[in-house]
């Protein structure tokens, strides 16, 4: 089975800053990691592998940097990898980097039989890139899925969705979007980091590689635009009760009622 | 006197699955229809399935101007290609300025897909929405990086402007048995062949109900100090109609299951009501509640972190606060 898994740089710590001009994070300075879907989707990728044989394509859209995300996937047993990168990808939003990733898996040969992605990203968190990509390459989708089996020319998966336990049957080649609980994610085998980064090959693809237009990548393919970022409102702090037990379970009963979670006790007026 | 125009005008998708769904569908009328005012627009429902009349008189009653049913046994099952195919159809046909839906599972499954045909833009999980004044366009407030900056996103330049909508974030308006409205079936068109067979569904039991839905979460810190206090925020979720988050440490101490954590590597929840016991307000942990409408916490020292972001703070020791709360509401629920 042919996998492309399609995997995100995003930054390792909550200390995000901005700039505030161009209106875009500023990942320098701030250490990044692979998305952590997007590990447990390669997991996914080798484990499938290991049963049915094949080969694992990781994919990245991102700068230069992003190199090292690539390294640390063929690390864990990755057999290929595709660094997309080009200073007009900048400021893509979901429309164009699902533009991009979808024409690299269609340059990838033979076309794979079935591409993961994470569900979100811990960065951005729309979710959209996946079913983007499908729906550009007019491939059939699963969201959020939790169980992979093989059925020969088919993948039956499981996933929760609203409320329900669903477990659907797809045709390949298709797309899923993997989510928490799939597959455990294992340490990195001592020195694998440092051989990927000295046997295997990253190969690099930008916008003429893809033969693809200025106007359809990075911020000028965008539909969106994020017009400010802000902080939530910093949430000042209340009431601060000190007492005797009964006082405060008092307090707490109270407020359940003024948020109309508790009815109103009757005797009291 | 408004005309009646399906063209150019707010449509939300009408998700009926589950209660919850409904629910969504409810508020997102409501919110499309205060927007609808203010850009002097109509504010229509959309809803797809094999016998959805009911729905659609739901939606009149809870204040939609239109409804636009689309019935078929084709679509019965919430199946992303086919939505797809009959909404982008109808999108395209009666070119609407705004579309919005609930951020369910199916939402924003099938969200991304129809934006991407429609090759316009969508902003995801929104938690607010306005209208902004000199250019008429929507501002689409969406959290990123774990609820800890929000983005402020329009589409300005295509058509229509997509959102899915955070569950919970508006008020739905009363039921109206009197509201009068139309009801319209425009031609459905071919369908798509179904790639993805249901094999099996079923529905979830009470336990793996999403925590990122509930209304109440009671979570609860090491400090609670055994598995049994930990245990006791069970019944008091319970006791709320609620259910249970924790902290890292407590869910390595095994008090609760790793579905259970909150926080930056673990879940975000943004209920009515949080009441957090036995924790000290570790940022990775705080990211994951802050979206809360009201946070309660209990803890015995009062230099506690988490008291900066509490809207009431109780400094007492679980140990007898906790049992002494469960008293008071075993007697009154
Ligand atoms: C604050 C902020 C808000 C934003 N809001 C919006 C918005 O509302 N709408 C919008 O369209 N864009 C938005 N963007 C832009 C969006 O973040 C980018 O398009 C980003 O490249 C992909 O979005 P994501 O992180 O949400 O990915 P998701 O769709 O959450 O990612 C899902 C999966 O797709 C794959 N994937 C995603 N990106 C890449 C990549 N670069 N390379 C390889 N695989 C990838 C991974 O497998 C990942 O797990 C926003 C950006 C910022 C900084
Ligand atoms: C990369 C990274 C990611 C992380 N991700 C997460 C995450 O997703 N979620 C998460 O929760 N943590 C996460 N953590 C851990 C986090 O930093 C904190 O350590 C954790 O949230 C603290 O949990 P706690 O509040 O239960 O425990 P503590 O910090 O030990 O707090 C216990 C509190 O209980 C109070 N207390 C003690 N006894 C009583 C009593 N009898 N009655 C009332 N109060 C009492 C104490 O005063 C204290 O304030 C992460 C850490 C790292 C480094």
């Amino acid at each position: 089975m042919e996998i492309v898994v399609c995997i995100k740089q995003v930054p390792d710590v909550p200390t995000v800053r901005m700039d505030r001009e161009r209106m875009t994070i500023i990942r320098e300075g701030v250490e990044s990691v692979i998305n952590p879907l997007d590990y447990i989707a390669l997991e996914a990728a080798l484990e499938l592998r290991q049963k049915a044989g094949g080969h694992v394509c990781i994919i990245t859209m991102g700068p230069v940097q992003s190199e090292v995300a690539l390294r640390e996937a063929l690390a864990v047993g990755a057999d290929q990898a595709i660094l997309l990168t080009d200073p007009d990808f900048a400021g893509a939003d979901t429309l164009a980097t699902s533009h991009v990733l979808a024409r690299a898996i269609q340059k990838i040969e033979p076309f794979p039989d079935l591409i993961l992605c994470g569900m979100q990203t811990t960065d951005s968190d729309t979710g959209h890139v996946g079913p983007q990509i499908a729906e550009e390459l007019g491939l059939p989708q699963v969201c959020g899925v939790n169980e992979i089996h093989r059925e020969g020319k088919f993948l039956v998966v499981k996933r929760l969705s609203d409320g329900f336990v669903d477990t659907v049957k797809v045709t390949l080649p298709t797309l899923l979007t993997v989510t928490k609980g799939l597959c455990p994610v294992r340490d990195l085998p001592l020195g694998a980091l440092e051989a990927a980064f000295s046997t295997k090959d990253v190969l690099e693809w930008n916008m003429t590689d893809l033969d693809l237009k200025k106007e359809e990548v990075g911020f000028a393919g965008s539909a969106t635009q994020v017009r400010r970022l802000r902080t939530p409102p910093p949430r000042g702090s209340g009431d601060i009760i000190e007492g005797p037990p009964d006082v405060l379970v008092g307090h707490l009963l109270r407020r359940l009622e003024a948020l109309s979670i508790l009815d109103e006790e009757d005797e009291k007026k | 006197m408004k005309k009646n125009r399906l063209s150019d005008s707010i449509w939300v998708f009408g998700d009926y699955r589950n209660y919850f769904q409904n629910r969504v569908t409810l508020q997102l009328i409501a919110k499309g229809k205060e927007l609808a005012k203010e850009l002097d627009k109509q504010l229509i429902a959309v809803v797809l399935g094999d016998q959805v009349h009911q729905y659609a008189m739901e939606y009149v009653a809870h204040g939609a101007d239109v409804v636009v049913a689309g019935e078929d046994p084709g679509l019965m099952e919430y199946q992303v290609d086919t939505y797809t195919a009959v909404l982008a159809r109808w999108v395209e046909a009666f070119k609407p300025q705004i579309l919005l839906a609930g951020a369910t599972s199916f939402g924003r499954e099938f969200f991304p897909r129809l934006a991407k045909r429609l090759h316009t833009g969508l902003s995801a999980d929104c938690v607010a929405l306005d209208v902004e004044k000199d250019t008429g366009l929507l501002v689409q407030t969406t959290p990123s990086f774990g609820g800890e900056l929000l983005a402020e996103v329009v589409t300005p330049d295509h058509k229509p402007q997509m959102a899915t909508v955070h569950p919970g974030i508006f008020r739905e308006l009363p039921h109206d048995p009197d509201a009068f409205g139309c009801i319209i079936y425009p031609e459905i068109g071919p369908l798509p062949e179904i790639r993805v067979k249901r094999m099996r569904t079923r529905p979830q039991q009470t336990h793996d109900i999403r925590l990122e839905d509930a209304a109440v979460v009671v979570a609860g810190g090491i400090g609670l100090g055994s598995k049994e206090l930990f245990g006791m925020l069970s019944e008091l979720a319970d006791l709320l109609g609620g259910d249970v988050g924790a902290t890292r440490p407590a869910v390595y101490a095994g008090w609760a299951e790793e579905e259970r954590l909150l926080g930056q590597t673990g879940k975000n929840v943004r209920p009515k009501l949080l009441i957090s016991v036995g924790t000290s307000g570790a940022l990775q942990y705080t990211t994951g509640i802050q979206g809360a409408e009201t946070i309660i916490a209990i803890n015995r020292d009062p230099n506690a972190p988490f008291f900066k972001i509490a809207d009431l703070g109780l400094v007492g020791d679980a140990v007898t606060v906790l049992p002494l709360l469960l008293d008071a509401l075993r007697k009154r629920v």
